[in-house]
């Protein structure tokens, strides 16, 4: 990509960006963004821990809607490489003295590893099966960091490693903030240009996106690996968040929860991993006293948004009268 | 060195291991075959399985009329959901992974409803036989013969059912071409709630029997059901010849693995497979052998 074509690039971004904010979802999004800015002034420590865990619960969400909602690959090895990412970056932080700044990134390199191995059968296959191959690819990984026990600390954790920053909570508030938000603008900026054009019209029909000169493999490829290294660095943010790492972080029921908060949020935008890590993370927090039946709501708002809400919360409108006239009409 | 003997008696736990395997498999592929639904919720409808029986054993007192009524059971629920959840998916242009959420979110639902209301402890089932032979030097234990026989019988009578019966018919039919068969006034929705009715028939079925085994708990569904998806996997999507030959070879190599390693590396022994099968072939084995 030479100048010109980046200042192009850039400049369809930014008028994307002014358009975007004048819409419902992009008001509702700035004064969130500035709600964050403005929070450690306002909120308990305790808070700010939870919103930090929300916006990578965000990134991590719109990873997966960058794969699984724009090009169509239902991938569920995402908890899995989230997971990776997370242990490479602590393992190198706690085991070979690496900066811990600079493992973050280290993490999501190691994610775009993992992620390469079941690349070809996810090119390969389509629709459900995509589901599958990646299910047992993300199965693999969990029993994994099970059998090699000594290196990951097995089903106790590893929690030896360094804290970021020196410990610095505030600091550290703000560069999860800075960096959740630079790694969504970076999928931002894909999707509104013509990658993101060439991705939905993959989504759509893979065939007719291939006769039109577009190299289908080459796009699929790269939102995977994007996506999945996206996902690695959301894994190493989160591990220097909680400060411990374990097995579960990737297990099936992690997968499921990402899924959940994408179908949710809405999974033909990257904006739907706001409204989805809100309602579903929120919610979880919310009712952290009530255990399992937190489950029980989640199981029931997936059945009922799948039914009801296909494009999720964000590209649902609250309009009643139009929402009753299509129930009727079904 | 590891002797003939052990290896032997691994075989025959692994065939007899496959039956029960093929039990729960098979019907993951038929609904898939005819409906194209992945149904997220088979080790769900596994688990309600042996909650029934354990409960209609309670109540009744009578082993068989526990499996009886935990397999009803079942078909019951599996005909509401497609029904009531799944039907109303078809048509959209991704219907697949739809399905497949829906199932899941079913599962979960379900899964957590139990674990509040009726706890997370293990429940015990009796066990239906005691007895243990020794063939050859090779252990059999008799539960897990009789397990393996009324899997065998239950999949044969599944097969009468699809290809002697006129509902037979129509369920090739739909599984086909459901256009076509609903010229020829075949009701399509009536066969995939059919269809799913008896595949989660099948799913309870299994509950119910291998719960002396599993015991009864909220997710006790899960393991058999990735087993399930692997065999189902390997064998192609859709179709029961391979189902049943992936079943039985991979419960083989799965006990003969565990000769050497721990069974949680004998899971992703198994995976791999898997993941090989899906990228050399992606309708697995089945198309070997069907063509």
């Amino acid at each position: 990509m030479n100048g010109d074509s980046l200042r192009v690039t850039l400049g369809r971004v930014g008028r994307r960006l002014r358009e975007d904010a004048k819409t419902r979802n992009g008001k509702l999004f700035l004064a969130g963004a500035t709600l964050s800015l403005l929070a450690p002034a306002i909120l308990t420590s305790y808070a700010l821990e939870i919103f930090m865990q929300l916006f990578i619960v965000v990134l991590l969400v719109g990873s997966w809607i960058f794969i699984a909602g724009y090009f169509g690959i239902f991938t569920f090895a995402h908890a899995a490489l989230y997971g990776v990412g997370a242990y490479a970056a602590v393992l190198l932080a706690g085991e070979l003295g690496v900066p811990p700044l600079l493992t973050i990134f280290v993490g999501g390199l190691a994610a775009v590893v993992f992620c390469l191995p079941i690349a070809y059968p996810v090119l390969r296959l389509q629709g459900a099966y995509v589901g599958m191959v990646t299910l047992a690819y993300a199965e693999i990984i969990y029993r994994g960091t099970i059998i090699f026990r000594d290196v990951t600390g097995g089903p106790t954790g590893y929690s030896g490693f360094p804290a970021l920053f020196g410990g610095d909570r505030l600091v550290m508030y703000y560069f999860v903030l800075v960096t959740v938000a630079a790694f969504m603008l970076l999928q931002y900026g894909l999707l509104v240009n013509r990658f993101g054009l060439v991705a939905r019209a993959i989504r759509e029909s893979e065939d007719a996106a291939q006769m039109l000169g577009n190299n289908v493999s080459r796009y699929k490829l790269t939102g995977f690996v994007i996506g999945s290294g996206i996902a690695g660095i959301a894994g190493a943010l989160q591990a220097y968040t909680i400060l411990i790492m374990s097995p579960p972080v990737l297990e099936l029921t992690q997968m499921i929860e990402i899924m959940a908060m994408g179908i949710i949020g809405g999974p033909r935008t990257l904006g739907g991993a706001v409204f989805g890590g809100l309602a579903v993370f929120g919610l979880a927090e919310v009712l952290r006293g009530l255990g399992e039946i937190r489950l029980i709501i989640w199981g029931a708002m997936l059945v009922i948004v799948t039914l009801y809400f296909p494009d999720g919360i964000a590209e649902s409108t609250l309009n009643l009268k139009s929402r009753l006239k299509e129930l009727v009409d079904r | 060195m590891v002797s003939g003997s052990l290896v032997a008696q691994q075989v025959v736990n692994g065939l007899l291991f496959g039956g029960q395997l093929a039990l729960i498999a098979v019907g993951l592929t038929l609904i898939w075959g005819v409906a194209r639904v992945l149904n997220f919720a088979h080790g769900a409808l596994f688990m309600i399985g042996g909650y029934v029986g354990f409960f209609g054993l309670q109540w009744t007192g009578n082993l068989v009329v526990a499996i009886v009524l935990a397999t009803v059971v079942v078909f019951v629920v599996g005909w509401l959901i497609e029904s009531v959840f799944v039907e109303p998916l078809r048509g959209r242009e991704e219907f697949d992974i739809a399905s497949m959420v829906i199932t899941l979110g079913l599962a979960i639902f379900v899964e957590n409803t139990l674990l509040v209301g009726l706890g997370s402890q293990r429940r015990t089932f009796p066990q239906l036989l005691d007895a243990v032979w020794n063939v050859g030097g090779i252990t059999i234990s008799a539960q897990r013969l009789l397990i393996f026989l009324i899997s065998v019988t239950a999949l044969g009578a599944l097969f009468a059912v699809i290809f002697y019966t006129k509902l037979g018919l129509a369920v090739r039919a739909v599984s086909q071409d459901s256009d076509t068969a609903l010229l020829m006034g075949v009701r399509p929705e009536r066969v995939y709630a059919f269809t799913f009715g008896g595949s989660a028939a099948l799913a309870g079925l299994a509950g119910v029997l291998l719960a002396p085994l599993y015991t009864i708990y909220p997710s006790v569904g899960w393991s058999p059901f990735l087993l399930a998806f692997i065999v189902v996997m390997v064998g192609g999507l859709g179709s029961v010849r391979g189902t049943l030959v992936a079943a039985l070879a991979l419960a083989v190599i799965r006990s003969i693995t565990t000769i050497w390693v721990a069974s949680e590396t004998a899971m992703v022994v198994l995976f791999v497979i898997m993941v090989a099968v899906l990228v050399v072939a992606p309708d697995g084995i089945g198309g070997w052998l069907e063509a």
